[in-house]
């Protein structure tokens, strides 16, 4: 049946997966810390993180690659943490971040 | 002295309710319906949100208390139009049949959105793209899932704002019920199909009600739905019986697809009715375009419809509601009647029965 085309595209090289199973380690993390699926994306534990003010690193975005299965940097990105503890004090979620972040540290992918 | 009577137009949640508070303050009520059975949208869902409430229940509850000696209800009586007399509104309907009565009470609620309006979304054409009044259907047994029964790990998708906050259909509104609704109909969606994968395709979740934000963490924890903030932008056939979406993930700040085996288009809230007013009567007309819900006289003073003496308006047809306001807006709006009646008519009688 002939429809318009409004021409959405996707660009390939940028386009997040879906179908993409996600690995077994990922989901033993969500399982280990079932907190993390509280994340609402507001943003609270990058507003108050000292490690991410000199790296960039930002919790919540580590937590959306988790959630979209995009793992390549997810290690790399949870090291730049000093578990201070700040972001947990911010958190209205009550999202036990720190537990989270180690765990990604100790990733050991097969 | 003859006992006043109010007629009021659409039974809806809205007009059932506002016809049982009449009733028990001993006013007569004529009770039109254009539908063969009363109910209103309340008969098309399987559940209620924020608790899962047995809609049926709700329904029967309610329809057993309209069986009152003070009620009498029309079905299939489509009303098309209400004229003033002496100090009366005559009704009319499609048929040409005529009610007096001495106050007036619109409930004629709202339509969902008509989803083929859409058409990146490819409603009418890919069997997996269905709307969340079909999906209700699904899980009370009235209609077939669109997916095989050997699937045992479906992934579905719901498309927030399907109608609603949206220029292009002349519908700038938020219907206010579809977030909440997409949120429940997710759990129950993940409660039948365990194993499934499931994703809201959201703008805002607005979680406005008592329980609604609960529900949205529990389907976040309980269920591990996923909550991607972005319009979806298409919908397309795929291989395999699936339709494939694209998005933009707002978030991510990256585009996103997925092929799915079912596709939930969250129709929002549109008028049912537009009433267009002469000097002496208002017609009930379809509404064109833009036109928008009916307007009451001001935000404040809102069950009465615009400067029209003995002209009331309760429930969806003012604007999105869910039941539990609808339910007391048409409780508030039977009052309002009472008391103009108890003003209008100085009607000893009713006062005389009720202190
Ligand atoms: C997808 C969706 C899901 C929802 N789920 C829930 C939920 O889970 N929980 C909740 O609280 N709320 C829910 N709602 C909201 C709920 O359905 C409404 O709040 C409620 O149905 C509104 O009642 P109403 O009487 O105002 O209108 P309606 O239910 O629309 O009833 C109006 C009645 O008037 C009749 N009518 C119209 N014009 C005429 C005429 N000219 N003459 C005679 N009769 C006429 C119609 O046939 C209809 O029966 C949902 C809404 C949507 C869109
Ligand atoms: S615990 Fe880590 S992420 Fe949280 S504020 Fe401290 S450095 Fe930042
Ligand atoms: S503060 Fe908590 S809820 Fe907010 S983004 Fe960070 S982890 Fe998520
Ligand atoms: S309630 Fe949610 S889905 Fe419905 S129109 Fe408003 S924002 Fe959109």
């Amino acid at each position: 049946m002939s429809r318009i085309s409004f021409g959405y595209s996707v660009s390939e090289g940028k386009v997040i997966n879906l179908d993409q199973q996600k690995p077994a380690w990922l989901e033993k993390i969500f399982e280990l810390e079932p907190s993390l699926h509280r994340c609402i994306s507001c943003g609270n534990c990058a507003a108050v993180c000292t490690a991410g003010h000199f790296t960039g690193m930002k919790f919540y975005r580590i937590c959306l690659n988790a959630f979209r299965g995009q793992t390549s940097d997810l290690k790399n990105d949870a090291k730049a943490c000093m578990l201070c503890g700040k972001c947990q004090f911010a958190c209205p979620r009550g999202v036990n971040i720190r537990h989270a972040i180690m765990l990604m540290t100790q990733i050991q992918k097969p | 002295m003859q006992q006043p009577t109010v007629s009021i137009i659409g039974a809806g949640p809205a007009g059932l309710n506002a016809a049982i508070s009449l009733a028990k303050m001993e006013i007569r009520v004529n009770l039109f319906e254009k539908q063969v059975k009363p109910g209103g949208q309340l008969s098309h869902w399987h559940t209620l949100f924020p608790d899962m409430y047995d809609a049926k229940t709700l329904l029967k509850s309610t329809i057993n208390e309209i069986s009152h000696p003070h009620i009498k209800l029309y079905t299939t009586v489509n009303i098309r139009q209400i004229k003033r007399q002496n100090n009366q509104w005559i009704i009319s309907s499609d048929g040409n049949q005529e009610f007096i009565s001495d106050a007036v009470i619109i409930t004629s609620g709202f339509n969902l959105f008509d989803a083929t309006k859409k058409e990146e979304y490819g409603y009418g054409i890919y069997p997996q793209v269905i709307t969340s009044l079909e999906l209700e259907q699904m899980f009370n047994g009235r209609r077939e899932w669109p997916f095989s029964k050997d699937i045992e790990a479906p992934k579905a998708g719901f498309v927030h704002c399907v109608g609603s906050r949206d220029t292009k259909c002349g519908n700038n509104w938020c219907s206010k019920v579809c977030c909440v609704k997409a949120v429940k109909q997710a759990i129950e969606f993940k409660k039948q199909f365990p194993k499934a994968e499931v994703s809201c395709f959201y703008m805002d979740l607005r979680m406005f009600g008592k329980g609604y934000e609960e529900l949205y963490m529990k389907a976040q924890v309980d269920f591990n739905i996923q909550f991607i903030r972005g319009r979806l932008s298409e919908a397309s056939p795929s291989n395999g019986n699936k339709v494939h979406v694209k998005a933009e993930d707002t978030l991510m700040n990256r585009p996103l697809k997925q092929n799915l085996d079912m596709l939930v288009l969250m129709v929002g809230m549109t008028p049912a009715i537009w009433l267009n007013q002469h000097a002496e009567r208002i017609d009930f007309e379809k509404p064109k375009f833009k036109q928008g819900f009916i307007n009451p006289v001001e935000n404040y003073q809102s069950t009465i419809y615009q400067n029209t003496p003995g002209v009331f308006a309760a429930g969806t047809c003012k604007g999105p509601a869910s039941l539990i306001d609808v339910i007391q807006d048409a409780k508030a709006t039977a009052f309002e009647v009472f008391a103009y009646l108890k003003k209008e008519k100085q009607n000893v009688e009713i006062l005389e029965k009720t202190t």
